[in-house]
């Protein structure tokens, strides 16, 4: 399991990232004497560290630079400061990455799994190679494939995005709005009517796998994935 | 010069009575010889402009500093001629100078500080943001889709804050280079997809060719969320779209941001620019400050941009920007 050390003053951030980390099955531990940072380093020795530049006692890049002089781990750093000025400072001082504040669980996860990667090797991948499975359906993000009784179907991008957030919250209604969200990125950009599209697309793929009627619209509201494949079969 | 002379004209007339009253108590005396009265007058007045002449000369240059005006804080520091009264005026502004510097070097400090106060505050803040920000990401309800627009509106305005205050300091604070104009474009509107989806306004692009453009991306980003966050705030019908438009014209890079919403009324047009004017639309619309195009007009001024803005009522706003 990889360990990862937090750097970051305010505790609540900590928790959040503590137990979304966890979730991704990494061991989290917390710097909770800020004038002892590296001491604690040295103790719970992680594979990577998140580290937030404004902090008491000392900043950030000082840390760094002693993190640094020790260790050759990955250290991202955390930060209000988008500057561009700020950002060359962290690279400068020995870190690997920059993620700025307000950021989303996905990118955190997401630079971490590289920067995993990348220091440890395919190992790592293949970790966190992340599946979801209701009932049976098992969808892989990262390969973009759909399994349910032995048959494997491969997906589209933008369409195992959209089922990624359908089976994460099965059962439950997942609003239009939040999907458009989900799948909207620099390149795709996604109205009404596309969305409405891909919904008939994924249908079609579930349909495929001889799961019908599975995904409800809800008028007015957004979409459900209900799991009534196990009575059918 | 003629200073100088107002300067003296007391002088004169005072010497030109005395002159008269010495004659007077001498003709009163019997004394009636007018041509030695006069030769001694003359030999007097004589002596009277050498003593004039004598003094403006060593005093030139003392004259001619006041009667010029300052062009400059430093420019008082010429050379003056080595006489009482010019080096007396020399200290005198010197010391007056020293002081008005200490004052403003005060204010200049005070100022400085209250930016990097400012600075300071907004980057805490976007702490107890984040959190809000990852605490309702996974969560699907109504009430948490209106925290995070509430949280948006925060974002917007602590971004806001921390550009106003960094114009002042503008030449130490961009940085330019070569950019891909629809990436940019892009990638800010993609950071503003969730008041797209509100709004239920999307994007649409057209971009002729690779248009690069020398620019800085931090304050060229800041320029564009304002134009998006107008064109989607003043456009109230559903499943419009906001047109950008990106070409070559002449030397110039063109970036066109068009919406299709009420438009601006043409008594407000010419105003749009200055601080605090929210004009009609602010009134009917919430969160307007003023701000917004004021800024993005200091910036494009900044940069070297040009912008240019139409609008129809009730057709919608263009808005070029002339990179």
């Amino acid at each position: 399991m990889f360990k990862i050390l937090i750097i970051e003053d305010d505790k609540q951030l900590v928790s959040l990232l503590k137990e979304h980390l966890y979730k991704f099955g990494y061991d989290t531990k917390s710097v909770d004497d800020f004038a002892a940072v590296r001491t604690q380093f040295e103790e719970y020795d992680p594979h990577l560290v998140l580290l937030d530049v404004n902090l008491p006692k000392f900043d950030g890049y000082y840390w760094c630079r002693q993190i640094r002089s020790i260790s050759t781990c990955p250290i991202l750093f955390i930060s209000a400061r988008e500057g561009k000025m700020d950002q060359v400072m962290a690279l400068e001082n020995g870190a690997d990455d920059y993620i700025t504040k307000p950021f989303d669980y996905e990118i955190v996860t997401a630079k971490i799994n590289s920067q995993l990667r990348r220091a440890y090797g395919t190992y790592a991948s293949s970790q966190n190679g992340r599946t979801t499975t209701v009932a049976g359906l098992t969808l892989d993000v990262e390969r973009m494939s759909l399994t349910f009784s032995g048959q494997e179907i491969e997906l589209s991008h933008t369409e195992a995005k959209i089922l990624d957030e359908l089976m994460k919250r099965a059962e439950r209604v997942v609003s239009r709005d939040r999907l458009l969200e989900k799948i909207w990125d620099d390149q795709a950009f996604v109205d009404d009517n596309t969305l409405n599209v891909y919904i008939t697309r994924v249908r079609k793929k579930l349909a495929s796998l001889e799961i019908t009627e599975a995904l409800q619209t809800i008028r007015g509201q957004g979409y459900r994935l209900l799991p009534i494949w196990e009575d059918n079969k | 010069m003629k200073l100088f002379f107002r300067e003296q004209i007391l002088l004169i007339i005072f010497y030109l009575l005395q002159l008269l009253v010495i004659s007077f108590i001498y003709w009163l005396d019997g004394y009636r010889n007018l041509m030695i009265s006069l030769y001694a007058a003359f030999l007097s007045g004589f002596l009277l402009i050498g003593y004039l002449f004598i003094r403006y000369m060593t005093n030139r240059s003392f004259y001619q500093r006041l009667e010029k005006p300052l062009t400059s804080m430093e420019d008082f520091s010429g050379d003056l001629q080595p006489s009482p009264l010019a080096e007396g005026l020399q200290r005198l502004l010197k010391s007056q100078f020293r002081l008005y510097k200490t004052d403003l070097h005060n204010y200049k400090y005070k100022l400085e500080g209250h930016i990097q106060f400012i600075n300071q505050w907004v980057h805490q803040m976007k702490t107890p943001l984040s959190v809000i920000h990852l605490m309702i990401q996974d969560e699907d309800d109504p009430r948490f889709t209106a925290i995070g627009d509430e949280l948006d509106r925060l974002k917007k305005g602590l971004e806001m804050v921390l550009y106003t205050a960094r114009l002042d300091t503008f030449d130490r604070d961009f940085y330019v280079e070569t950019l891909d104009l629809q990436k940019v474009v892009r990638t800010v509107t993609s950071s503003q997809k969730r008041l797209f989806i509100r709004s239920r306004v999307f994007p649409n692009f057209q971009f002729e060719g690779n248009l690069s453009v020398a620019t800085d991306e931090k304050w060229l980003s800041f320029v564009l969320t304002q134009l998006i966050t107008n064109a989607v705030r003043y456009t109230v019908e559903e499943g419009r779209k906001i047109y950008f438009h990106g070409y070559q014209r002449g030397i110039n890079v063109v970036l066109e941001v068009r919406d299709e919403g009420v438009g601006i009324p043409s008594s407000d047009l010419p105003r749009i620019f200055d601080p605090y004017f929210t004009g009609q639309n602010g009134r009917n619309f919430q969160e307007s400050t003023g701000m917004g195009l004021y800024l993005v007009k200091q910036i494009c001024e900044k940069l070297g941009h040009r912008i240019e803005i139409e609008s129809t009522l009730n057709e919608g706003t263009i808005v070029r920007i002339i990179i």
